[in-house]
């Protein structure tokens, strides 16, 4: 039997992306546009992640880091038109980070509980200055968003905009995966795990919660940004406490402290509001069944699961091989 | 030979151009031989579950199921499809995008909420016809249809009728700081002034903000006749007990039109008896209004039991006017026929509320209401129906 080698896996993911980057040719406006959602919640709670997951810091405000990325490029892409999307966006996630990173020193002296508080004001703040800046962010009136361009080629079909959305996340979800295996994503999982031992390494503690913050809005500002090109018409209603609570439930479902656990918990929870969005009564149902489900059966999460499973077929796999190479010696 | 073949390839020509005809005529999205589908995002979870339940399972659906049981409209069975937006308007957007390019309904019928449907209204661009929205701002689009009188039009009718027919000269408004609450202030401010008066207080309310004490002193000391309550129904009930608590006999208190809602009457515990209010519907309960006693015996026959209120005859009221421009557009029903016959309707006689009448250039269809006092925690007319015809305040009989 041939072995599967890292080339045909290389030809196997190459087409697969191939597939990807075609569907829109064959799927619907709404499928599409559901892509694009998953995508941009797929950043954000990668960015949740970041924060909760691998530094061990819960936030309850996610949406509003959400809402700066999109306020920021909605405001930014109305009072310089000449100013492209790809100059924009980054800028989106530059701010949020920025509001982040200052977020996380005056967090920096809270532990657990106190923690979520104040990120779960910092939401309803952020909600509220949407609401009442109204000469800035037309209040719940609501901000239409002008398109995004690149010389006369204008984004505005869920088609178009599926070729702007899906490149960003694909490449900040790589940037991600390569985030936390450097120094930076292992001093936050130090961080999570024993804030003594990881002192004792020499991490600098404030440095790596606030960077934490910072990276995490950043995230979270870019998909707002995202967010606001593919909605295009963004209300202080679009970032409530519920979407802060639905990313959470996102990263509990998928995996805490895992990037492929992002992703999956960003695809479930919106497949389930989507598939479901008839049955609302089951939808919440399943929803809060599957919360207490996931939290005393799997705290890891599927990827927690996908994990575990890779890591036994591994050890099958291992102990077969070498019971077949000691029948052999014998 | 030749001709032979001749008329053969004309005599495919034909079959296609025939064939095409057919299905063209044929083809309109959300419409087969059978049946029409129409479809909403609406709130079924969140903070207005219980209005947009009320208004599509026990208003749009019971219409629709009497009119199918009755053989649908020109034989074609009437279907609703909706999914819940829980007030989230980037759901409100998955959902109606859903609704038109998946389930590829023919129109979107009363979907609720400012803000979801403020986000959907690109719909206009695909010209799929967007009807009777349950939110009170006027919209624009040749595809629009609103539905009951809009923010701006019930203050314009309150001002005149507090000024010319009360003789109000002191009107204060306490007011969510909001497009709702804006709406009220500006045209309340617009309209005073042209008859040279102006809002003797103004006092803001956050979303949300329960605590109004502070307002309530401020507007006391403003010694109105009349204290206009631009609220929802939670903080609008502690302004009662406030007025109650601070000992307020001179000044009248009075009711938005949002506000004139029963929940409001149940929320003050009491302290309701006396307050004033601008209905858009006859008591959903009380009235002996044919329509109405139409409406509630539907009602009885498909959800024994059920309290009438007044999200549900929304419902029902607006199913049957899309019916009533649906059999306008006879049997070849297309989006633009529609949006014709609709336009078509001239003093749809009703019995619920007065006549309804369209036109290419209103796509309004209520514009009046009338004033109630809350007595024995009823709203009880004291007005005939009021509207404004050239700027000036008309009054016609109630039909009670």
């Amino acid at each position: 039997m041939r072995r599967i080698t890292a080339f045909h896996w290389s030809i196997v993911t190459a087409a697969c992306l191939a597939m990807f980057l075609l569907s829109p040719l064959v799927l619907s406006r709404y499928l599409v546009f559901i892509l694009n959602l998953l995508a941009i919640y797929a950043l954000v709670s990668i960015g949740l992640n970041f924060v909760t997951g691998y530094t061990g810091q819960i936030s309850v405000g996610h949406a509003g880091f959400l809402a700066l990325g999109a306020y920021f490029t909605a405001i930014v892409a109305t009072k310089a038109p000449y100013l492209p999307f790809y100059v924009i966006l980054p800028m989106a996630g530059c701010f949020a980070g920025l509001i982040g990173f200052l977020l996380g020193i005056p967090i920096l002296r809270l532990r657990g509980f106190y923690i979520a508080m104040a990120t779960l004001a910092f939401g309803v703040v952020i909600s509220q200055i949407a609401l009442e800046w109204r000469g800035l962010t037309h209040g719940d009136e609501g901000f239409k968003v002008t398109s995004a361009f690149i010389g006369s080629f204008v984004f505005d079909s869920d088609k178009k905009l599926f070729y702007l959305v899906q490149p960003f996340a694909i490449v900040l979800i790589l940037a991600a995966h390569n985030i936390v295996s450097t120094r930076v994503g292992r001093a936050f999982v130090a961080v999570r795990d024993s804030e003594n031992v990881a002192q004792t390494l020499g991490i600098n503690l404030s440095w790596s919660k606030t960077s934490a913050f910072a990276l995490s809005a950043f995230y979270a500002g870019f998909a707002g940004g995202l967010f606001a090109y593919v909605v295009s018409h963004i209300t202080p209603d679009s970032f409530s406490l519920t979407i802060s609570i639905d990313f959470i439930a996102m990263i509990v479902i998928g995996g805490m402290g895992s990037i492929l656990g992002s992703i999956i918990g960003a695809v479930i929870l919106t497949g389930i509001q989507q598939l479901l969005g008839s049955l609302p009564e089951i939808q919440m149902l399943i929803f809060g069944v599957s919360l207490i489900i996931f939290m005393i059966f799997m705290p890891r999460g599927i990827s927690g699961v996908i994990s575990s499973l890779a890591t036994a077929t591994r050890a099958g796999k291992r102990l077969s091989s070498e019971q077949e190479a000691g029948e052999k010696g014998a | 030979m030749k001709m032979t073949w001749k008329r053969a390839v004309v005599g495919v020509f034909l079959f296609l151009v025939l064939f095409w005809i057919e299905t063209s005529a044929a083809a309109e999205v959300g419409v087969t031989s059978d049946s029409v589908v129409v479809g909403c995002s609406n709130s079924f979870s969140g903070p207005l579950a219980f209005c947009g339940t009320e208004m599509v399972k026990h208003g749009i659906e019971i219409y629709f199921r009497q009119i199918n049981e009755q053989g649908g409209i020109n034989g074609r069975k009437l279907i609703m499809k909706s999914y819940d937006d829980a007030y989230d308007p980037t759901r409100a957007v998955a959902n109606t995008k859903r609704l038109v390019e998946e389930d590829k309904v023919f129109c979107i019928l009363e979907p609720q909420g400012s803000s979801p449907v403020a986000a959907t209204l690109d719909l206009e661009k695909q010209k799929v016809p967007l009807l009777f929205p349950f939110q009170g701002l006027p919209l624009p689009g040749r595809t629009v249809f609103t539905a009951t009188t809009s923010y701006p039009r019930d203050a314009e009718i309150v001002i005149d009728w507090l000024v010319k027919t009360k003789g109000f000269k002191r009107i204060g408004m306490i007011y969510q700081d909001d497009q709702y609450g804006s709406a009220y202030l500006d045209t309340a401010l617009k309209k005073l002034k042209g008859t040279g008066m102006e809002l003797a207080a103004q006092e803001s309310v956050k979303r949300g903000a329960l605590d109004l004490s502070a307002q309530m002193v401020k507007l006391k000391q403003a010694d109105l006749d009349v204290l206009w309550i631009v609220l929802v129904p939670g903080p609008g009930a502690m302004v009662l007990k406030e007025a109650k608590k601070e000992g307020w006999t001179k000044t009248k208190l009075l009711a938005t039109g949002p506000l004139t809602d029963e929940k409001f009457i149940i929320l003050s515990a009491g302290e309701g008896e006396g307050v004033w209010g601008f209905s858009v519907w006859p008591d959903p309960v009380h009235s002996q209004k044919p329509g109405v006693v139409e409406y509630r015996n539907l009602l009885q026959k498909y959800v024994p039991g059920h309290e009438p209120n007044r999200y549900s005859i929304f419902g029902y009221f607006f199913a049957k006017l899309f019916v009533e421009g649906l059999k306008g557009t006879g049997k070849d029903v297309t989006r633009g026929k529609l949006v014709e016959a609709l336009e078509g309707i001239k003093n749809w006689r009703n019995d619920i509320i007065l006549p309804v009448s369209f036109s290419k250039e209103n796509h309004a269809a209520q514009e009046s209401g009338f004033m109630v006092e809350v007595r024995k925690n009823v709203f009880q007319p004291i007005s005939g129906w009021q509207s404004e015809k050239d700027g000036k305040l008309v009054e016609s009989p109630l039909g009670e």
